[in-house]
């Protein structure tokens, strides 16, 4: 379970482009559901799902992670439940440019010190299961958008997350790859990962896997739907 | 340990993989390096082997020896003075030497003659030994080439070359031309019972400064050189030389300090970007300090092995070839030898800090700061 109390993010505080990102969320995110962030473009979605992946901390209020407070922790401790405990799709997927597939895959293994040969074994294992083996050697910037969004996956997957976060999964995909997406989805759900994510596309809000959309607006959470 | 070793394996071959995708790039910067390092670590191998043969050279130099001075210059010397330096107390004998310089108008050098001390080394009448360099200028390498030697126009002397010698120190005897005393006097014109100086050996040498004092008082037109004297000498000619590595050498450092410097003035868009990435997806600040550590490392310490490999080879087997008309010339004649390698690991060592250790903390200023940041700028 994954709950915010009061939270609020201010960007360039006390200057005059000062912006208040979120003002005063309340939420509860569970961990055995698939859940949507939607709001229109500016209304603080992508901002409230860094505060929950740990990518930054909250100005004021608390974000706990099972119970315990996690937005006071020092950054060392945040990157580590990064590297354990999230696994992250951005908005423009971030792979490393120039490295090949298997190798940005194996990113976030690499600071846990396994054996290379482990790694690169489940690296294999998840581009299988998303059809990237034949992709893996690669370099990244030659897949086509929906490759480079299961590549990012497979990145996500790789220290095994139990929640895996989506900024804008679907912004560029066409219905069939959307569809494609919604399938991994459920494939993860099922294998008991929770999924949050932020949408401002239909096809997410009302696709059956997802079990919780939540509606944003300027920095509040303007309603709940289960 | 293992867990250690293996994130190091990760991250060096995160490294690897990094550098592998600017190849030409990070090519060139390794060259432009190890040039920097070469010509660095040339300058160093050249003079510590030139000290050593130096000393090589005054390890066998006479413990005294004696001018005599006319008019403030060099003159030649009687043979009763030399009896009279041998009765100095403290002094248990003294030799007169024959020796000159004679510019060679064939191949535009200046040669040494010598008479040697040496009994062994005295060649017959009408022959000479001569040293390596003269062999070469002149084409004598093939045996049985007489040498002719001529004086001034219209004059042309001949002599059987009985062999040529190749010293320890090429650097001393390459220019050498030895002959009996009698070739000697008549090719110079000088008059039996002239010397060009003596040569003395000591009883005790812990007694050389009071000798030469007590002498110098009661001979005054003689000069008394001890081989200390030699050995300054030497050391100062060395020392400009070496002075004259030493700009080669900052100017290296110059070189190398722009280097670093555009290094260190800050990251591409694309790398705090990337270092942006590595921190969200749970590398530590620390992960990203140690990768790029290996980067710095990997380029520092390749640039470095390149550098002094080919400084050693440019030193040791090809005789220094870009600096030596630089550094031994003041003959046209250059000893045609490798110089003895001789590799201070002192020196070495501190060539290798003062190259890697900048290049890695120029490479890190930048980074630590694009890695202590927060990650979520990424996710706009
Ligand atoms: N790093 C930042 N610096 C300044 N303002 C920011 C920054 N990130 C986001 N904002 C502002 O915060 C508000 C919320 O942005 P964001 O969370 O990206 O919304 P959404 O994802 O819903 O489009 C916007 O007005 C945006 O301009
Ligand atoms: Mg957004």
């Amino acid at each position: 379970m994954i709950s915010l109390n009061s939270v609020t993010k201010t960007y360039n505080e006390g200057r005059p482009n000062e912006v208040q990102a979120l003002r005063g969320i309340d939420l509860t995110i569970a961990r055995d559901a698939v859940t949507v962030l939607k709001g229109p473009s500016g209304s603080g979605k992508t901002t409230l799902l860094s505060l929950v992946g740990c990518m930054a901390r909250p100005t004021s209020g608390r974000v706990s992670l099972n119970g315990d407070v996690v937005s006071g922790l020092p950054e060392r401790f945040l990157t580590e439940l990064r590297r354990t405990t999230f696994g992250f799709v951005f908005q423009r997927f971030n792979l490393i440019r120039g490295l090949s597939v298997l190798d940005n895959v194996m990113l976030p293994a690499a600071p846990l010190g396994q054996s290379h040969a482990a790694v690169r074994a489940r690296a294999m294992e998840r581009l299988e299961a998303l059809g990237l083996v034949h992709r893996a050697l690669m370099p990244v910037e030659h897949l086509s958008g929906g490759e480079t969004q299961r590549a990012a996956i497979a990145r996500a997957l790789i220290n095994d997350a139990p929640i895996l976060i989506a900024d804008e999964p679907t912004a560029n995909l066409d219905t069939e790859l959307t569809l494609r997406f919604l399938e991994i989805v459920a494939a993860l759900r099922a294998e008991g990962r929770a999924v949050v994510m932020t949408s401002h596309d239909p096809r997410i809000w009302g696709a059956e896997g997802v079990d919780t959309v939540i509606e944003m607006r300027d920095g509040q959470i303007a309603g709940e739907y289960a | 340990m293992i867990h250690w070793l293996r994130l190091q394996r990760s991250l060096a071959d995160f490294t690897l993989a990094a550098l592998g995708r600017r190849r030409g790039k990070n090519t060139a910067l390794v060259l432009t390096y190890a040039l920097v390092v070469f010509v660095l670590a040339s300058a160093m191998f050249f003079a510590a082997a030139l000290r050593h043969e130096t000393q090589l050279v005054l390890a066998d130099a006479p413990e005294l020896t004696v001018q005599k001075l006319v008019l403030g210059r060099q003159a030649q010397i009687e043979a009763e003075v030399i009896d009279q330096i041998a009765a100095i107390r403290g002094i248990s004998g003294a030799k007169g030497r024959l020796w000159g310089y004679y510019y060679d108008r064939i191949s535009g050098a200046n040669y040494t003659f010598m008479v040697p001390t040496d009994p062994d080394l005295v060649p017959p009448a009408g022959s000479v030994i001569i040293g390596e360099g003269i062999a070469r200028s002149r084409d004598l390498e093939w045996s049985g080439a007489p040498l002719f030697l001529s004086r001034h126009v219209g004059d042309l002397q001949k002599f059987e070359v009985v062999r040529s010698f190749e010293g320890d120190s090429a650097l001393m005897t390459s220019d050498l031309v030895l002959m009996n005393d009698a070739d000697f006097r008549s090719f110079f014109n000088v008059e039996p019972g002239l010397f060009t100086d003596v040569v003395a050996t000591i009883r005790n040498p812990k007694e050389v400064g009071t000798i030469v004092e007590k002498a110098s008082h009661a001979m005054p037109d003689l000069r008394f050189v001890t081989r200390d004297d030699i050995l300054r000498t030497y050391q100062k000619v060395f020392d400009w030389r070496e002075g004259l590595l030493a700009a080669l050498a900052a100017a290296g450092l110059l070189a190398f300090v722009i280097f670093a410097a555009e290094k260190a003035s800050g990251l591409s868009a694309e790398e705090a970007r990337e270092v942006g990435i590595l921190k969200a997806v749970g590398w530590d600040t620390r992960d990203v300090i140690a990768m790029k550590l290996w980067e710095g490392g990997l380029v520092s310490l390749g640039a470095f092995l390149l550098g002094t490999t080919l400084a050693y080879l440019h030193v040791f087997a090809f005789g220094g070839g870009i600096f030596a008309p630089v550094l031994k010339g003041w003959s046209v004649i250059y000893p045609d030898f490798a110089l003895a390698p001789h590799v201070d690991a002192l020196q070495l060592t501190t060539l290798a800090l003062l190259t890697v250790v900048p290049y890695v903390a120029a490479t890190l200023v930048p980074i630590w700061r694009a890695a202590s940041a927060d990650p979520d700028a990424i996710m706009r």
